[in-house]
Formats: structure tokens, sequence, C-alpha cells
């Protein structure tokens, strides 16, 4: 019943012309940004942030939040149309999504992103609105040892990612876990593997290592073929999702929510995390994984989803605890401190118009959300008939403009270069470079949640074992990789 | 109560001088004001992510800055390496030219002292104006073996039972030294766990995986106004206004060496021109003669030091401070 008259409290504080304003105003500018390569939600919050000075707190809150989901809604454009991620949580949708744009379904993938985003951020609102405070509560429980066995369990749902040759997929991981090593030194804080240079120090950048891989790799790809002289020659097909793309979707859907929610919730996880443990998911129960890689819709519609709802899960722990868990949470909180308000434990209580007010955006947030993103499929699906000569100089001056912009080091326009050149090479050779990623991605929390568990032990490693929640994930992490191997033997040795 | 006691105390304190001076200020800003500078927007930088307590104290001043002196200011986030990637760009790569303002903490010097490798030193960024200071806190636990604990019986029963005591710190920071220093004084030892800052450690210690953390008031406010988390003691000279009943831990455990405070203050690079150096930090103290950026900086839980708020003594006294840290760094065989 509270959460009814909190919800009330809140469309009756944002349903005011100006916070309906900000909200669109919002929705708007998360769409672009999530359109534009490298402009993530992060660059956008920061650069913003001044402006919100001058507004009331609540309006202030509105427009960064919807920002940030809304970006979640623009990622995936670029990542289907151009093999450009919009922004690192869109990573993983341009495998397929792109895939489908090339066999002209640009607009069936591109419709299927929307809607889920939409069911998945409309789900997790709802959520948040009845269990905030119980799920915040579980949530500040959770320490290094359950971080490392979930991140386990990520790491095996990859090994189920890898299409092709499993030794090359698995030294593509192996790969990924060594770039990622280099930087600090979690633990003791020394640097390793900088080689003395000072821009390593802060390790490889994602970004750049992204939009090299993904969007570079794809220019030199395909300005090897300039014979074709667009990414789709022939007709346009379905501009809508058919039936049978809803079918294959709706689960997806669902789980990608559910899941995304819960690693929103994790500290250090969010939507980056959550669309590449759901693209990992979605392969592993499917029947047909083979179809992953080559245009399947679950593999836009599950990570979809679930950065969506990794962004409300991703809320609670900053708006019912005052903790930050990603580095854009931790910029709204700084944005609400800049406004003399400190979220803690009692702001539901101390700021129900606060915190009300910004659940209540957040449904008419998605409602602007899908209303903006829907029309523009059809426009955006035309843009694939653009002839390449003049798209890929487009696509180049983005992928530039979007690496410096993260950090402003000139640095990082060599490592996208590097990596750019690498991925075609490696594309040549068919290493998949999505086990790459994803291995990068989890490294940093799975080394950090290990030692972190090993510290803290007066027993050393028998702390998995003594905590309930990390030793069935654990268990249950074994009992895949187990049935996966069964699995493989029993395949080899039926073609043998 | 006793917080908003000495909030008005403090704004009164201010408010009348800054009442008469008001008008002066701008004046005095435009005399310094050099030719053709500035006609673009000044950058101020900061070396941590957009949303930290840095990044807050800088916006801030930023607004305040802009509203004494017309300025146009930009406030630019270069991050990674735990600061040093900014410190080394404002160090060696940054243009001294004026438009270029770091907005930086203390913990600049231990990057320069530390990790530098010779190719930059702390002196090469000139300070120009005093922001505030933040105190590292211990906080300890409100449910378990160690609710009730003071630092000393904390400090005790990692003595006691040596590995036993989880406590967070930040590797290679004041969160470490501090540990060391108590280690080293009485003969305890903490079982460490390593986290990638203060706010990460408090909330660990509200989950219950550790027993005791470090943070700044900032990180903690909210948990401890909650109840979830208890300030047990403050690494500074004396103790805090907005929680009296926190012991200075060098009370706690009888001591004079348990400082550890970040000190935020703004550098430029040097070789910047006297007149743009001078007009800079006139602006920078502009906005920090008005109530309502001290009433901002307050409301984040950090004090001011009277030794760097004269600005006559401020260079010298931050100097000071950074011998200091040489010394220990020297004393503790991290620096040869």
């Amino acid at each position: 019943m509270e959460a009814f008259s909190g919800l009330l409290t809140g469309f009756s504080v944002i349903l005011t012309p100006e916070n309906l304003y900000l909200c669109f105003l919002g929705s708007l500018i998360g769409t672009l940004v999530g359109v534009l390569p490298g402009v993530g939600p992060l660059a956008a919050l920061a650069l913003l942030l001044p402006i919100t000075f001058t507004m009331s707190p609540v309006g202030g809150m509105v427009m960064l939040s919807s920002i940030f989901y809304g970006a979640m809604y623009g990622g995936s454009t670029t990542s289907i149309l151009l093999n450009i991620p919009g922004e690192a949580a869109s990573v993983v949708t341009c495998i397929d999504g792109h895939e489908m744009a090339k066999q002209g379904r640009a607009g069936a993938a591109l419709g299927i992103a929307a809607i889920g985003s939409f069911v998945a951020g409309t789900l997790g609102v709802i959520v948040m609105t009845f269990f905030a405070p119980a799920i915040a509560a579980v949530a500040i429980r959770f320490g290094p040892p359950e971080n490392f066995a979930l991140m386990v369990l990520g790491v095996v749902c990859t090994l189920f990612m890898i299409s092709g040759s499993p030794v090359k997929g698995v030294l593509m991981m192996a790969l990924g876990f060594l770039v990622a090593a280099v930087g600090i030194d979690v633990v003791n804080g020394r640097e390793r593997f900088t080689f003395g240079s000072v821009n390593l120090s802060a390790g490889v950048e994602l970004l750049a290592v992204v939009i090299g891989l993904f969007g570079l790799t794809e220019v030199l790809s395909n300005v090897e073929r300039l014979a074709k002289s667009s990414v789709v020659t022939d007709r346009i097909r379905n501009l809508w999702p058919s039936l049978a793309d809803w079918h294959a979707s709706w689960r997806p859907m669902l789980r990608g929510s559910g899941l995304g929610f819960l690693l929103g919730l994790v500290p250090g996880g969010g939507p980056v995390t959550a669309s590449f443990m759901s693209y990992a998911l979605e392969k592993r129960l499917s029947d047909q994984p083979e179809r992953f890689g080559k245009g399947a819709v679950e593999g836009v519609a599950g990570p979809e989803s679930a950065n969506n709802a990794a962004v409300a899960g991703s809320l609670i722990p900053v708006l019912s605890l005052g903790i930050p868990g990603n580095p854009v949470t931790a910029l709204l909180l700084g944005a609400l401190v800049i406004q003399g308000i400190q979220p803690g434990p009692l702001f539901m209580t101390q700021r129900p118009d606060l915190f009300w007010g910004i659940v209540a955006s957040m449904y008419v947030g998605n409602v602007f959300l899908l209303l903006l993103n829907l029309p523009l499929v059809g426009l955006w699906a035309q843009l694939l008939r653009v002839p390449y000569r003049v798209l890929f100089p487009i696509v180049l001056l983005l992928s530039v403009v979007g690496t410096y912009s993260a950090n402003k080091n000139v640095f990082d326009l060599w490592v996208m270069l590097g990596f750019g050149i690498a991925g075609y090479v490696l594309n040549k050779l068919e290493y998949d470079l999505a086990p790459f990623v994803i291995a990068f991605v989890l490294a940093p929390l799975l080394e950090q949640s290990l030692r972190q568990s090993l510290a803290m032990s007066p027993d050393g490693a028998m702390i998995f074992a003594q905590r309930p929640g990390t030793a069935l994930m654990l268990v249950a992490s074994a009992v895949l990789v187990v049935l996966m191997f069964r699995r493989r033997r029993k395949n080899t040795g039926g073609n043998s | 109560m006793k917080r908003t006691i000495a909030f008005a105390l403090v704004a009164a304190l201010i408010a009348t001088p800054a009442a008469s001076q008001s008008g002066d200020a701008k004046a005095d800003l435009t005399k310094l004001k050099p030719k053709d500078f500035p006609t673009g927007p000044i950058e101020y930088t900061v070396v941590y992510p957009a949303g930290g307590g840095m990044d807050v104290t800088a916006r801030l001043l930023a607004k305040h800055v802009e509203k004494w002196s017309g300025d146009k200011i930009v406030v630019n986030n270069r991050t990674g390496g735990a600061g040093m990637v900014g410190h080394s760009y404002l160090a060696t790569q940054a243009k001294p030219d004026g438009y270029t303002v770091g907005v930086l903490a203390n913990l600049m010097w231990g990057d320069a002292m530390l990790r530098a490798q010779g190719r930059w030193v702390y002196t090469d960024l000139e300070p120009i104006g005093y922001l505030n200071s933040d105190p590292l806190s211990w906080v300890g636990p409100t449910e378990g073996p160690y609710k009730d604990l003071t630092v000393k019986q904390i400090v005790q029963a990692a003595k006691d039972k040596p590995n036993t005591v989880r406590a967070a710190t930040v590797p290679g920071s004041m969160w470490d030294y501090i540990l060391d220093q108590v280690e080293a004084n009485t003969g305890a030892k903490f079982l460490r766990v390593p986290f990638q800052g203060g706010g990460a450690g408090i909330n660990a210690l509200a989950g219950g995986n550790v027993d005791i953390a470090q943070g700044f008031y900032s990180e903690f406010r909210g948990l401890a106004e909650a109840g979830k988390v208890r300030p047990i003691g403050v690494a500074a000279s004396e103790r805090m206004t907005f929680m009296k009943d926190a012991p200075t831990i060098n009370e706690a455990l009888g001591g004079n060496e348990y400082q550890w405070i970040i000190i935020r203050f703004a550098v430029v690079p040097k070789g910047t021109p006297a007149d743009r150096k001078a007009y800079l930090g006139a602006t920078v103290q502009a906005a920090m003669k008005d109530p309502d950026l001290i009433a901002e900086y307050q409301k984040a839980g950090v004090y001011f030091d009277p030794k760097l708020t004269d600005a006559s003594r401020m260079e010298a006294n931050l100097k000071d401070y950074a011998e200091r840290e040489r010394e220990f760094y020297v004393k503790t065989g991290r620096l040869k």
C-alpha cells in the first residue's frame, strides 16, 4: 500500500509541465547519446551536470536519469546498422543485430530492440516501486565472495558463447583476461604490464577496444569488398518485426529483464555486464545455438532488454542506500550532493517527493522513449541504402570522435586503431571477437572479488564453501561445465 | 542539532567580512585582470571521475568563480590510474597559459614522490588557492561482535587475535598508511581487505563483510544517520564539529602522527605567466569568501585549515605538509 501512495506522490510531483518537459528532453538527449558511438551516458551526464544546478532537485534528477536509460534505447541503433556499438552496453547487439541488418531485417532488429528496452525498463521500474527497500537490504549483504561466484558463473556462460572452434574461443578469452590485467593491481596498488607508460597505467580503455574491434574492423572488411556499394543492396524487407520474431523474442526479453535487473544491483556490475551475460544465456538456452552470430533475433532481444533492466537495478542501491555501483550512478549521486541532498537509507522517508518523483518519471520516460524510437526505426533503416563510400568516412569519423571523447586522451586513438587492425586479421583467421570482449569486461571484477575474498578470509579458499549463496553459484557453474563437456563429447562422438 | 549550531556559527563568522568585501571583491578582480585574458573558457581539470568528492568540490568552485569573475569555466575530468593520468597531464602536458587550472588534492604529492619516476615533481604544479580539508575517519559497525567497541578496543582486539579483524583499505594510499602506523606502534595486525575507494569499503562494512572501514564524512553520512555504521575516530589534529562524539585517533591511541587528511586546492602548471596566475588565484579566493560556497562545502563535512585559509601563508604551509609526507615515505622505506 505504501508503494501505491508513494507512486501517487511521485506522479503528483512529476505531472507538471516543467518536469514532463525535462523528462522528455532527457529521453531525447539520451537517445541521441546512445545513437552516437563513443558519447556514452557518463560523458553526457558529466557535460550536462552544471545545467542541473539551476533546476529543482527533482527536475535535475529526472532529466539525468532519463538520459541514462534513454542511452540504452539509442545504443542499439549504430550497433545494428553499422556494427559500431553506440555505447559499451550495446557491444553484444552488434553480433546478431548487424547480421540481421545485412539480411535486410534492420527494421525488425531495431523494433525488437526498442520494444525489449521498453518492456525491461517498465518491468524494472515496477519491481523498483514495490521492492526497492527490501532489495536494497539484500543487495548490501552481497560481498566479495558472492560477487566472485557470480562472475565465475558469467565466465562459464561465456564458454557457451563461443561459436566455431572451441580452442580458438578459449584462446580469445585468455587474451581478453591478459589485456585486462594491464593497469593498476587492485590489491597492492602497483602498476603492472604498463612498461612504464603513463597511458597504460589506467589500463586499456574498454570503449577504444570495442570501437576498434567492431567499428573499425567492419570498415576495413567492407572497404576490402568495395564492389559492394551499400550495406544492403537488395530490398529492405520487413520494416517491422514479424510474428515469428515476436514469438522468438518475448522469452529472451523477460529473461533479459530479470538477469539485467539482478546484475544492475551488483556493485561493479551494470548494463555492460548484463548485456553480455544475457547474450550468453540466450545462446545457452537456444535449441539452435548455431543460429547465433547469423542474425538470431534473440541475440538482440535479450541483451537490449538486459541493459535497460540493469539501469533500473543499479538505481536501487543509489536511491535507497546512497551507494553507487557504477560510474554513472556515482555521477547521479554527485548531482544530488551538489543540490545539497545526501541520499542514504533514510532518503525514501526524508525526501519521498524526490524518490517517488524519480520512480514515477521512469514510467513516463519509458513511454516517451518508445514513442520516440519506434517512428525512427523506418528512418534509420533507410540509412543502410547510403552508398558505402559515403558511409564509411562518417563511420570512421564517429569512431575517432567517440573514442577520443571518453577520456580526451590521444593514446586511446592508437589503441582503437591497433584493435581495429587486430580485429580485421583475427576475423580473417576466423577467430571470434565476442569471447575476447566479454573476458575483458569480466576480468577486473573477477580478479578483484577473488582477491578480496581471499584477503578477508582467515581460512583461505574455505570462505567460498562457508557462504551458502557463494557455494550454490559455484556448484551451479561446475555443473554447467560438466554438462557442456558431456554434450560436446556426445556431439563429436556421434560425428566420428 | 549540533551541526546546525556549528553551521550557523561558521556562517556568521564568514558572513561578516564577506558582506563588507563583496562589493570590493569584484572591483579587486577587475583591477587584477590581465589584458586579453581570458578570451575563452578556462578549463578546470579534475583527475577523478565525475560525481566524486573532488569533482563536486571543483564544480561548486567553478559555479562560484563564474559568479564572481564573469569568466566561463569548463570542468573537465581527466581520469585514470587513480589520478595519475590527470596529474601527469597537468604537470607535463598542459599548456601553462592560464587556461588550465587543476583542481586536485594532496594525493598528487604521493603520485609525484612515489609513482612519477622523476618525470615530474610536485612543485611543477603551483598552488593558487586553498579549498578545504577532509579528514579520513574510522567507521565501525552497529551490529556483530565489534558493534560497541572504540578505536582503542578494536586495535586491542586486532592485537590479541592477529589477522581476525577485517579492515577495509585502499591499497597504496593513506588508507593503508594509517594502518601501517597503527600496526607498527601497537603490535596489532589487521586482515586488510582491498577496495577501489573508501565508499566501497564503507558499503562492505554496512553489509557485514568487513569489521572496520575508513572514509570521508560525505561517504558515510547517509549510512551513519540511518544507524547502519558509526564513526569511531578521526585522523585529524582536532575533533570535527559535526561529529563531536568521535575522538581523534591521536586521542584514542595516544600519539600525534595519525593525521591523514585530504587537502583540496587549485593549481596552475609551472610557467603560467605571473599576472594570469595572480588573477586566477584571486578569482578562487573571491569565490572562497562567498558564504554560499562555504555553506555548500560545509554540507559535505569538510573543515577549513587555518594554516591554509590565510592566503599569504598557504603556499609555504602546503609545502611544509608535503615535506612531512616525504619524511613519512622515507621513514617507512617507500622512498629512498
